[in-house]
C-alpha cells in the first residue's frame, strides 16, 4: 500500500494534525493483509515537520518495522525531518529510491 | 479590492530612504513597485508600505514584556493553533514565491511551525495571562516573530528535569538534549530541530530565542549554544528569524 500524504495536507506540521490523521488513517491500514509492504510517498507536500511526523512515520515504523518504507523525497524539510526522527527515537527508517 | 496607491516620494518617506534606493529595489526585486502603465510613475500599496515600516520584533517583545496583559492586534494573534497552522501556510506560499528562497522556504516554514507549536503544545491550558501566540513576518526585510506568554521553557522542564536552575540551563537543555515537557509522551524533537536547520543546513538563517532571561543565538555553522542574559525577563517564549 501506498500512502499519499499530499491527500491530509501539503503544510504537515503539528502533533495535532498529525495524530488526527493516522486516527482517521487506521481504519484504512486495518485492512492492510498481513505480508503487504507500507510505503509513505512524500510528493506535493510543501513543509514537512518532526511533530506531524512523529506522530504518522514514528508510530507506524514501530507497528509495521520491516514492512514500513519511506520513499526518497529531495523536499529539504521532510528529508532534516527524518535525521531527526532517527536520532531522537534511536530508529532506522528504509528509504526507497 | 482597492488598494490606495502611494508615490515613490512618500514612500522615501514613511521608510527614512533615498528614491535612488527605491529604485534600485524595484530594479532587483527587494520593493517591487506597481506601474498603472508601462511607461507611467512607480507607485506602491499603501498597505504594504506601512507593514514595512513597521518593527515586529519590537511589536512582538512590548507585548511579551507588557505588564498590563492584553490580546495582540489581530493581524499578529494566533489565539488557537488552528489559526497559526493557517497562517503559516500565508508564510509558505509568500517565501515560495520570494527570490532565493525557493530551495529554503521548506527548512524556514518547519522550523517557524516548531517554535509556534512548541508554544501550544506546552502551554495547553496553562497560559499564564494571554491565551495563543503572537506570529508575524515580514517578506521584504526577511524576518519573522514568535512570542508566546506561557510558562517558558525553564517551568516546562523543571517539571521533567528538577536538577534544572536557571533558564539558561534550561535553554541548554531543550536545544540539545532527548527530553520531553510532557513526559511520558515521547515529545521533544521541536527545538532541536530548529538548532539542526539554522546551524547545519545550507542557508542565511538565524535565530534569536529568548525564555526567562537567557538569550539563545545561533546561526549558520555554530557549534556550541551561545547563551547570553538578557537586561529583560519574560514568562514565555520570544523568537525572532532571520532567514
Amino acid at each position: 500500500m501506498i500512502i499519499e500524504l499530499k491527500k491530509f495536507g501539503t503544510t504537515l506540521t503539528s502533533r495535532q494534525s498529525g495524530k488526527e490523521a493516522l486516527l482517521a488513517f487506521r481504519p484504512i491500514l486495518n485492512l492492510v493483509p498481513a505480508n503487504e509492504k507500507i510505503e509513505i510517498d512524500f510528493s506535493g507536500v510543501n513543509t514537512f515537520t518532526p511533530s506531524w511526523g512523529d506522530e504518522f512515520l514514528t508510530s507506524l515504523q514501530n507497528e509495521y518495522r520491516e514492512r514500513f518504507f519511506l520513499k526518497e523525497s529531495f523536499n529539504l524539510s521532510v528529508k532534516a525531518t527524518i535525521e531527526i526522527l532517527e536520532e531522537t527515537n534511536e530508529i532506522k527508517f528504509q528509504i526507497k529510491k | 479590492m482597492n488598494k490606495q496607491l502611494i508615490t515613490i516620494q512618500e514612500v522615501a518617506k514613511k521608510l527614512g530612504v533615498s528614491l535612488d534606493t527605491l529604485r534600485r529595489w524595484d530594479k532587483n526585486g527587494k520593493l517591487k513597485s506597481i506601474r498603472l502603465t508601462p511607461t507611467g510613475h512607480r507607485q506602491y500599496n499603501l498597505d504594504d508600505i506601512e507593514s514595512l515600516s513597521e518593527n515586529i520584533f519590537s511589536i512582538a517583545k512590548n507585548w511579551v514584556t507588557g505588564e498590563n496583559p492584553k490580546e495582540p492586534e489581530d493581524k499578529f494573534y494566533c489565539a488557537d493553533s488552528i489559526r497559526f497552522q493557517s497562517r503559516l501556510t500565508y508564510l509558505e506560499n509568500d517565501l515560495r514565491n520570494l527570490p532565493n528562497t525557493e530551495k529554503d522556504f521548506s527548512l524556514i516554514v518547519a522550523a517557524t511551525g516548531e517554535i509556534g507549536n512548541n508554544s501550544f503544545d506546552h502551554n495547553i491550558g496553562s497560559w499564564t495571562d494571554i491565551r495563543g501566540i503572537f506570529f508575524a513576518y515580514d517578506i521584504n526585510k526577511r524576518q519573522i516573530v514568535l512570542a508566546d506568554r506561557g510558562q517558558g521553557i525553564f517551568k516546562t522542564l523543571k517539571r521533567v528535569k528538577p536538577s534544572l536552575s536557571t533558564d539558561k540551563d534550561a535553554l541548554i537543555t531543550a536545544f540539545s538534549e532527548k527530553i520531553s515537557g510532557r513526559a511520558p509522551e515521547s515529545r521533544g524533537n521541536g527545538l532541536k530541530f530548529v538548532r539542526k536547520i539554522i546551524t547545519q543546513s545550507d542557508n542565511n538563517l538565524s535565530i534569536y530565542f529568548q525564555s526567562g532571561n537567557a538569550i539563545l543565538n545561533l546561526k549558520n555553522g555554530d557549534l556550541d549554544l551561545n547563551i547570553t542574559q538578557s537586561y529583560f525577563s519574560i514568562n514565555g517564549c520570544l523568537a525572532f528569524i532571520n532567514f
